[in-house]
């Protein structure tokens, strides 16, 4: 057997973070706002390919060529946000029924006929919205560039 | 607490069992991307050797990122290592894969590759089980039924090298049908004395079949493994290829590199999962490679196959329904091959299993699935089709060996049901006929039976109206073979039969002072169900016989 040590060796060497890992002095985050942002963009650019869906100028192709694509980069963009985002709507509602304004306001955003006090008891649900429940992303590595959403790829011969 | 170990070609699955409660599945921590580890039911029996830039000097990553990077690179992954172990062709005490590794690319021997799955999985364990170390359970580790004496003591080599503590072996067969034991408290009611269980075993990469006979003993049922099946290299992954070939075929004339077609083989994989299922209801898959580089819709190919292709190429193309007299074509190897694998020349499982359904003797009553490839309903159906006898239902076919493995451990400590079985095959120690030499002929071997198929656990035979002189202080080598044959021990082949396999030879050196020490053989299968052969000297010293795998054989 050669000497090393299995996985956690290759996560520790890599730059990585253990699941469950030695409490270690706090350092000062080295997080930035955007980070998380990008990370999820990261993310869905490396399991779906949805920047590269975004960015590529699709006027020029048949419709059933995009859809064959569409089909895939769906399933996938789909995949990965229920592994890292738990979303679930804001009112779990059937639209187009009378539904009672939630407790927090913030929460609905009121259309049409609104009073002039900003506040109703209920309405039509015209979209049930959308939220995150819980956040299941890995954490960042304190020296990793966010910026580099996908890595460019250079095949050597 | 038993942890049962299911080393699978392709995937790895832990479970575990305590006295009096129901057996659990440990999922098993791995890195999934760079920078992130998740918890999956199983681990991909997949190991990538790192550059030097990736891994700051780490010597491999196994799992499901060492899959997916590894596939990205030439010569840089370990797949089906546990097929090498099980392949006398070759050292696999060596560093030889994975066989295209570029020069500087360190190697490692199939051994030491399943030896890292095992200290991956220890390793997740005892990080999720703090107050349960892995080394003070009791771990029981499967292998296919065909692994002879030799493959068996490399896997307890493997599991020795990555800190194991004692470990059992299981056969996988076996395993499957303690799961479903172990899920049916009324299986008793499904099954009666007299049937005979066929547990067919279609892994990703192998298949195996085993028969297990239920028997009344004292007005309880009993059960006992009667028949196993060679070693067949033939599995799901040989489907997925034939439908991957066939699509890309149809794909229009455009060139796959090697991560395309890697698409195109998991996309062919869901596909035939669809269009196996009848209650899919479409007759059709579509098929669709995005394309390369950022130009995605641009690039991306698409085809689509059908339900007709499917059933043809997989059902008829590798279960067609053959008379029960069929033998599979051995195929006919060059003298001068490449190394690699003895893949299965003839890919129809159906005329293997007729083979050895032939060779038992024996008409199944039941049978019993094993293997993700057999959740295909169309394939299941063409199986029943073709035996003609009931399948024992719900059973659980991604994980059921890893839990019958857990189920075993209680088994064995008188907690519930087990199957006697013993050795899977007879073994033969060779001896050299004493006739007046000849030139150009070598003198003929004779095959005496050491160890008869079905010796059991905890028994052991002697020998002792065969002597061999042996010298002390020398290496003395002893021939040895194996065959699916039913000899009794003890008993005398005068002709090698074709179906006498050569093994390693074994070999033993004998310490004490200088000169010639009669011996004779004396075998035994220990409470692990290990096949030990040890020399025996008038005075009661004893010498245990090791294989030797370094030497080359045939």
């Amino acid at each position: 057997m050669t000497s090393g040590k299995l996985p956690d060796d290759v996560i520790a060497a890599l730059g990585l973070v253990q699941r469950v890992s030695v409490p270690k002095p706090a350092a000062a985050p080295v997080v930035k706002a955007s980070d998380g942002a990008l990370q999820v963009l990261g993310i869905l650019q490396r399991d779906a390919r949805l920047v590269d869906f975004l960015m590529e100028d699709i006027s020029a192709y048949e419709d059933d060529q995009i859809g064959a694509a569409v089909r895939n980069i769906h399933e996938q963009s789909r995949k990965a946000l229920n592994q890292y985002l738990k979303l679930a709507p804001v009112i779990d509602g059937v639209e187009g029924a009378y539904t009672k304004t939630p407790s927090d306001a913030a929460s609905v955003k009121l259309i049409g006929n609104v009073p002039p006090d900003g506040k109703a008891p209920g309405g039509t649900l015209r979209h049930r919205g959308w939220k995150v429940e819980s956040v299941n992303l890995p954490n960042i590595p304190a020296k990793a560039n966010m910026s580099i959403l996908a890595p460019a790829e250079l095949e050597v011969e | 607490m038993t942890i049962g170990i299911d080393l699978g070609t392709t995937h790895c699955g832990v479970a575990h069992s305590q006295p009096d409660s129901a057996v659990e599945q440990f999922s098993i921590a791995q890195l999934i991307n760079v920078g992130e580890v998740r918890d999956e039911p199983l681990l991909p029996s997949f190991l990538y050797i790192p550059t030097a830039q990736e891994a700051d000097g780490a010597p491999y990553a196994v799992g499901y990122w060492a899959q997916k990077r590894g596939t990205e690179t030439l010569g840089r992954l370990i797949s089906s290592a546990k097929s090498w172990l099980s392949y006398s062709g070759v050292d696999r005490t060596s560093a030889l894969l994975p066989l295209n590794a570029p020069e500087g690319v360190a190697k490692l021997s199939p051994v030491a590759a399943e030896s890292a799955y095992l200290r991956h999985m220890r390793d997740a364990w005892d990080e999720a089980h703090p107050d349960a170390p892995f080394a003070q359970q009791e771990i029981v580790i499967t292998v296919p039924a065909s692994f002879d004496a030799v493959a068996r003591e490399l896997t307890l080599r493997a599991a020795a090298d990555a800190g194991y503590p004692k470990v059992t072996l299981l056969e996988e067969p076996q395993a499957a049908f303690y799961a479903w034991i172990e899920r049916h408290p009324d299986w008793r009611e499904r099954v009666s004395a007299g049937d005979t269980v066929l547990v067919v075993d279609v892994g990703g990469g192998t298949t195996d079949f085993t028969l297990i006979s239920i028997r009344d003993q004292k007005g309880e049922l009993a059960l006992e493994r009667i028949a196993v099946g060679d070693h067949i290299l033939l599995g799901g992954d040989n489907m997925d290829l034939a439908l991957a070939r066939l699509a890309s075929h149809k794909l229009p004339n455009t060139k796959l590199d090697a991560l395309q077609f890697q698409a195109l083989w998991q996309q062919c994989r869901i596909a035939k999962e669809h269009l196996l299922d009848p209650s899919y209801d479409k007759d059709e898959y579509p098929v669709t490679i995005l394309g390369r580089g950022s130009s995605l819709i641009g690039g991306t190919i698409k085809t689509k196959l059908t339900r007709a292709e499917v059933l043809a190429a997989i059902v008829e193309g590798f279960l067609p329904l053959v008379p029960s007299t069929e033998v599979p074509e051995r195929g006919r190897r060059s003298a001068l091959a490449e190394i690699g694998l003895p893949y299965a020349a003839d890919a129809r499982i159906t005329a293997h299993l007729a083979d050895f359904l032939a060779r038992s003797g024996v008409r199944p009553t039941h049978v019993l699935f094993n293997g993700g490839v057999l959740r295909a309903p169309a394939i299941r159906a063409r199986l029943l089709e073709f035996l003609g006898v009931p399948a024992l239902e719900g059973e659980n076919l991604m994980h059921a060996v890893a839990r019958g493995a857990a189920y075993y451990g209680q088994a064995r400590q008188g907690r519930g049901l087990r199957i006697r079985g013993g050795v899977s095959r007879t073994y033969y120690v060779g001896i050299e006929s004493s006739l007046p030499a000849v030139p150009g002929f070598p003198a003929p071997m004779k095959a005496l039976a050491v160890a008869p198929f079905g010796m059991e656990e905890g028994t052991h035979a002697s020998f002792s109206t065969r002597e061999f002189v042996v010298a002390v202080g020398q290496t003395a080598e002893f021939r040895f073979f194996s065959s699916p044959r039913h000899d009794a021990g003890g008993e005398l082949l005068e002709e090698l039969p074709e179906e006498l396999t050569e093994m390693p030879p074994m070999e033993v050196t004998l310490t004490g002072e200088p000169g010639l020490v009669r011996v004779t053989l004396e075998t035994v299968v220990t409470e692990t169900g290990m096949l030990e052969l040890w020399c025996v000297a008038k005075d009661g010293r004893r010498w245990k016989l090791e294989f030797n795998v370094r030497e080359k054989v045939r």
